[in-house]
This record gives structure tokens, sequence and C-alpha cells, in this order.
């Protein structure tokens, strides 16, 4: 698109021309066209294959090796062309570059090998095209894995750094089990140990035979209570040694006791101790055996042991909202049909539909299709009600699953690209700022224009920060109004024009970006020349003093050389506040710009 | 072979599913693939020389392969000279400044012709050209209301964050300073010629008409 917005500069100067009998001020003097040189067609040739293309094409981007003078020192005078000791397949990428604007990826060719070309030619690789930046940085981000793999292989026998304290070794041998042969063995020991009090808290329900002094059937954590009890609180001691030492090695103390783990822990040993501390009283031994459920919990532990576990849990958390909401199209369903059957049913005799309430055990096991058969209807017109509710059921049934594996799949994914694109957008970003990909003779041609208009409308372009303030401004008392606008204004001079570099970096597509500091002289000095010194704006033409004796300089040169960086050093000399942030501006932008280069 | 015709029409109402106004455009600009007049006819019908006409071809040729550019193209390309703003107003009846025939899309003889007017041609052309601009019904009179709708499109241009602050007013008292030097007899329109006599006697304007004459 650079290429392209480029060429239609000259229509875009032709059509100014409609503003012309609407202005009432002069207009500015034009730029002087830089003829550089003469048009003409040059031949590249690389390892054999010969290109050619336009001079023109290739100075677009000045700041890479075929746009600059670098490529002299590839000329080759017998043949008079420029060789290059390159491969040819990936140099038709970046010749498209150069006559497209865009960079692109091809799938087929080996990552470094393209990442060679791109570093010999001097581009920038960020700036690849969004049709094949994201399989670029995938193939990238693979390579360096590899990469990684293969260092980390040749380093597993390493030492751990032992100057790692006590504490948190302890932490890495918890988190990660695989550290050491300690940390190993606790991993299995806690492993065994949960085990078995699940299955202790299982088994001592089965019933076990007859008790010697009893009648009736008794279950064994009744028979062997002594046994069991022994277990349970081998057990709950192994597990409270391990969350004391997971509770002392936590780098973050408070982090830990809020984090799920740590929860199903303590409520998987609450009980054990709450029931030592209870005597053998029947009235909380009700409450006491209803908190021995939640030794079940203990379950839950093995969430630490199986990754699986834990991502199904994710899994149901990030589909709560999908789960919620067919819980409660759910409930509607069930309400409905429900008082339907209830109404329906309320007819016929000993009908076990005695509420609405009553009817939603009916309903729900017959939207499941469960059917226990403990409830049917006799009606007929409960029973049509009865098979529309099934049928429905069906449907209710067969719809979420689906719904909430392809949320599933597609939340993963989303979160996967999303979290790519954002790393990816970053870098990019950070990119792109770097390059300069702009013509400079453009850049002028393009300033002037905009000068143009702003004379045709008497008004001037600003950032959005000089807007602010004189708004808020306006709303002040004149005089101080007056005053105040016209100190800020040389910043919106001088700052107009990074401002509009800012802007029109966010413009898709549109290359006009970065190099617009360059002309900011120009245009001050443009700006400066035409402004007619009043009375009032005493601190302006001071401005105009210090820049008239610093811009002569640039004005031969918009191109930014060694020379310039030098020059901001006079304007840093100015006692008034607003002049030296302006010049602040000034030496920054002239950072940024050789950087550029 | 049923089955690879059957794909390639489901690959291609995919692609229309997918991207509806980019494969209506393309429908739309394919049937009307435009190739331009020989080169000797256009040299000689506009004041380029065939280098600059080779020169404007490529660039048009680039950004409009069909061809031809409507109105859409048009306004995107204009904008992006003008980020601050809103361009695309002013780039509306440019469009239609262009567009002689009135056929909704800009040929590159149209460009063409209209780039040799604004570039090479007379003053006199110049103005009549931008009166052309002016008068959006092509009456021949400027009307205020007219004029406030081309001076509400330049300054849309500017945008929003200016010095000083754009008001509401301010197109409407510049079409009144406007109207005030180029309607004469004070009969509410601008007349072709109350046009072109008061531009010729401004200063400001006649040099202005001769800005942008090293475009190309």
């Amino acid at each position: 698109m650079a290429a392209g917005v480029a060429a239609w500069l000259p229509f875009a100067r032709a059509a100014a021309i409609g503003w012309m009998p609407v202005a009432t001020a002069p207009m500015p003097v034009p730029p002087k066209d830089k003829r550089r040189g003469h048009e003409g067609l040059i031949v590249l040739n690389v390892s054999g294959t010969k290109f050619q293309t336009w001079r023109d094409t290739l100075e677009r981007y000045p700041d890479t090796l075929l746009g600059s003078s670098e490529r002299d020192f590839f000329f080759h005078e017998e043949s008079n062309e420029y060789f290059f000791d390159r491969d040819p397949d990936i140099f038709r990428h970046i010749l498209n570059f150069y006559r497209t604007g865009k960079l692109h990826y091809p799938r087929q060719e080996c990552i470094s090998a393209y990442d060679e070309e791109l570093a010999f030619f001097g581009i920038i690789p960020e700036i690849i095209g969004d049709c094949c930046y994201e399989d670029y940085k995938d193939r990238r981000r693979e390579n360096q894995e590899r990469i990684q793999d293969d260092e980390e292989t040749d380093a597993t026998n390493e030492l751990v750094p032992p100057d790692m304290s006590f504490r948190e070794t302890m932490w890495r041998a918890f988190e990660n089990p695989h550290t050491s042969t300690m940390a190993l063995v606790f991993y299995y020991v806690t492993g065994f140990f949960i085990a078995v009090s699940v299955l202790a808290n299982v088994v001592e329900t089965v019933p076990c035979g007859t008790a010697p002094n009893r009648a009736k059937v008794v279950s064994c954590g009744e028979r062997y209570a002594l046994a069991f009890f022994c277990l349970d609180t081998a057990c709950v001691m192994i597990f409270t040694v391990e969350y004391l030492l997971r509770l002392l090695a936590a780098p973050s103390r408070y982090k830990f006791v809020k984090s799920v783990m740590s929860i199903i822990d303590v409520v998987a040993i609450m009980p054990y101790y709450i029931g030592l501390v209870m005597t053998d009283n029947e009235d909380v031994s009700g409450a006491f055996v209803t908190l021995r459920v939640f030794r079940v919990f203990r379950i839950f532990k093995f969430s630490r042991h199986s990754a699986g576990l834990r991502i199904l849990g994710y899994t149901l958390k990030s589909c709560a909202s999908e789960l919620g909401f067919l819980l409660f199209s759910l409930t509607m369903a069930i309400i409905i049909f429900a008082t339907v059957m209830f109404y329906a049913e309320k007819g016929s005799s000993a009908s076990k539909f005695t509420s609405i309430p009553a009817a939603f055990w009916y309903t729900i096991v017959t939207m499941t299709t469960l059917g226990y058969g403990d409830m049917v209807p006799k009606t007929i017109m409960g029973k049509i009600f009865g098979s529309i509710c099934s049928l429905s059921g069906v449907l209710v049934i067969a719809l979420p699953v689906p719904v909430i594996v392809s949320n599933f799949s597609r939340i993963y994914h989303q979160s996967q690209r999303a979290e790519k694109r954002r790393a990816q957008k970053a870098s990019k970003e950070a990119g792109q700022a770097l390059v300069c990909k702009t013509n400079p003779n453009f850049e002028m041609h393009h300033h002037h224009l905009l000068h143009c208009l702003e004379k045709t409308t008497n008004h001037e372009f600003v950032d959005e920060k000089t807007y602010e303030a004189s708004c808020r401004e306006v709303t002040l008392v004149k005089q101080v109004s007056c005053s105040s606008s016209i100190s800020s204004s040389p910043h919106g001079l001088t700052s107009c024009c990074s401002r509009r570099k800012r802007k029109t970096f966010n413009v898709p597509n549109s290359n006009m970006s970065v190099g617009l500091q360059g002309s900011i002289q120009e245009l001050s000095t443009i700006q400066i020349r035409e402004r007619p010194l009043t009375n009032s704006r005493s601190s302006r033409s001071s401005l105009n003093a210090k820049f008239e004796e610093t811009v002569p300089l640039n004005c031969d040169q918009p191109y930014m050389t060694a020379a310039i960086i030098s020059m901001p050093t006079p304007p840093g000399t100015t006692p008034e506040g607003d002049e030296s942030t302006s010049s602040t501006d000034y030496s920054q932008a002239n950072i940024v710009r050789v950087s550029a280069l | 072979m049923d089955g690879k015709r059957v794909e390639t029409i489901s690959a291609r109402v995919d692609a229309a599913v997918s991207s509806p106004d980019s494969v209506e455009d393309e429908l739309e600009l394919s049937a009307v693939r435009h190739r331009p007049e020989g080169l000797e006819q256009l040299e000689a019908q506009t004041r380029f020389s065939r280098k600059e006409l080779q020169i404007l071809y490529r660039g048009f040729k680039n950004e409009c392969p069909s061809g031809v550019v409507n109105e859409e193209t048009f306004k995107d390309i204009y904008s992006q000279f003008f980020p601050q703003g809103d361009a695309s107003t002013y780039a509306h009846f440019l469009f239609n400044a262009f567009d002689t025939d009135h056929n909704g899309s800009v040929s590159f003889e149209d460009f063409v012709m209209g780039l040799s007017i604004l570039l090479r041609g007379t003053v006199q052309e110049k103005l009549n050209w931008a009166f052309n601009l002016y008068d959006i019904n092509k009456d021949g009179y400027i009307t205020k209301e007219e004029m406030l709708d081309i001076m509400k499109a330049i300054y849309d241009m500017m945008g929003k964050c200016t010095y000083p602050v754009l008001k509401e007013e301010t197109p409407r008292q510049h079409v009144e300073v406007f109207f005030q030097k180029m309607d004469k007899n004070k009969d509410g329109v601008v007349t072709i010629d109350e046009f072109i006599d008061c531009c010729q006697n401004d200063e400001n304007i006649m040099r202005s008409m001769h800005l942008f004459e090293n475009v190309l």
C-alpha cells in the first residue's frame, strides 16, 4: 500500500486546487522537489537469476540494503549489474516486498535460512504481513524450542545451584517431584496414603457379618473400629505434616493459604481433629457423622498428582456461564412440565403428584430419560404431557453436551491463539516502530499538502493534549486564556507532527508513519516564516530566532545524518520552560530518527 | 467430474459467505474490467508527455488492477492523506468532479483528464474545474447550501484536534466571507462568470493556482 499511496500523491496535491478559491490566506511555498537519480531499471543478479526493477521501487525503503547506498558495494562493473551471492528463491520474496509493500513468508522455506536472508538485506521480520505473520512466528517459536530442548538435554546432569536456600529447595521439591529422589519418594508416599485413606473410608461402611455380641449385621468400621481409627490417625498425621511443610516452604504463605489445594487439604483433615475434640455426646454425634462426609474430599488431593484433573477443573470453571445457562433453562423446563403434570394429574385418585415440587422429581427423572417408574401419570392428559416431556428431555440432554465440548474446544483454542497474538502484537509493534518505511520525499510533499489545508481553513493541526488544554482554557477568562494558549502553541507547532506521526501509525495499511519527524524542522520553518510576528507573541518570536539559526542546516537535508545529532544543543540552552520541552521533543525526534536509519 | 464441480462451487460459496463484500466487488469490477485508450490518444487529449502518462498509469494500475476506481476505493485512498480528519465527504465531491460521465466509476481516462486540467491547464480551465467541483448539482450556480456542504467537507478533513478549536459556525462564517467576495450582484448565487472574474482579481488565488505545477 505504501507504493500505492505514494503514487496517488500527485492526485491528492492536484485536488488541493479545489481549496484554493475558498482560502483567504496565502498558501505556503511548495517544497523543492529533489530530483533523485535518473529513473531507470536496475539489474539484480542473485546467484545467476536476474531480477530487474525500477530504481524508484528499491528506493522506497531507504533503510534497507537495496534501498540505500550499501548496494553500491555489490555493484559489478564488468556486467553493469548488482551481484548478490545469495539464495534466489528467497530473494524473490524480498523483492516483492519492495514492489507491494508486504513481506510474505513462504511456508516451504526453512525459518533460519529465511531469517538470515532478511538480516542480510536489512529487513526487520516484524513487517511481515498479517497473512503470514502468525505462521512465521509459530515456526520461529518451534525452532527456538528445538534449540532450547537441545540445550536442556545437554544440561540435564547439571547440579541445582547450591546457593538455593533450604526453603526454596523444599518448595521446588513439592512442586516438581522429578527434581530429586527425596521429592519423588515423598510424592509417592503421599499418593499412597491418600489412596489408603479413601479406601478405608469406603471399606468402613461395608457390612462385615455379625459381631460376636450383637444380633444385627454391623459394618466393618464398627467391627474393627480400633484398626480403622489407627489407620485414620496415621493418614491424618501424614497429611498434617505435609500441609505444614508446604506452608513452611511456600514463598508466599498468604497466597498458599488462599489457594484451592490448601483449602482441600484443610477440609480433608479437619473432621478428624474436630472428632478428637468432641466427646461421644449423643447430641453432637449426628453432626459429627455428617462431618465425616468431608473426609471424601481427600480424593481431590489427587489433583496435585494428576494434570488431567486440573484441566478438567479449569474447563468447568471456564464453561461456568454455559453450564449456568444450561441449568437455568433446564430449571425452566422442569417447572413448566411439573406444573402441567400436576394439574393434569390432579383429577386422578391416589395420584403420586401431590404437589408441584413433588412433580419436579417426575419431570427430572423423565427428562433425563431415567424413568425410575416410581411416579407415573394415570390420566390421558397426563400421559400425553408426560410423553411430550420425555421427548423434549431427549432434546435437552442431547444439546448441552456438544455445546460444552465445543465451548471447551473453542475457549481452549481461542485462549491459545489470543495469547499468541497478544504476545506477537507487542513485539510486532515494537519492531514496526523501528522501521522507517517512508519515502522522505513523499513526506515532504504530504506535509506541504496538509499545510495548505491548514491555510485554507485558518486552523492548525494540533495534538490531543494541546487541544484539550485549549478547550479547558476557553472556559477561563479571555485574557488569561489568550496568553496561555499562545505560549502553548509552540508545543502545538513542534508536537503536531509527532502527534500526526502517532496518529498515522495507527491507520491500518498506511505506511506514512514513522519518518515524519524528519520534516518537523521544515514544517516549523515554513510556519514560522509566514506567521506574522505580533507583539503579543513574543515567546514565539524568540523561538523563531532560535529556529532560524539552527534550521538552515536541516533545510537541505531532510534526511537525518550524523551531523544532526549534535544539533539540538542550542535550543537546549533556552531558559524558557515551554521551549525546553519543545526542544526535548526536537532532540527526541532527532534521536528516534537516527536510530531508524 | 461432478464432484470436482461441486467442490469448486462449494469453495466459491464458502468464499462468498466468508467475505461477501470482496466477492461482490470482484464480480462487479471484473464485469467492468477496463483497458484505457492507447497511449497516443491520451497523449493527444491531455497535456502530459508519454513518460508522465506511463508513470501515472503504473501508479493507477497498481492501486486499481481492474482499471477503474469506484467511490469506496477513492474515499479510502484520499482518506489516507488526511489521517486526522474525515476526508470521505470531500472525496465524494471530488469523485463526482472526476467522474465526468457520471457512470459511478473513474477510469484512467477520467483520472488523467482531470489531472491534466489541474496540473497543466490554463488558469481559466482550473477555475472552471473548481467551479464544477463546488456546483454539486451542476446547474451552473453555486448556492449557499452547496457551498456550505463543500465547506463542511473541507473542515471535516481537519478533524477535531485543531488550534484554534473548530466551532460549529466556522464553516458558515467562511461561506459568508466567500459569498461576500464572490457574489457581485448579491442575488444569493454565484455564477461561473462572477466566480472567474472575482478569482482573477484576487492575487492570492491566482498565485495559488500555480502552486502544484511541479507535481509530476
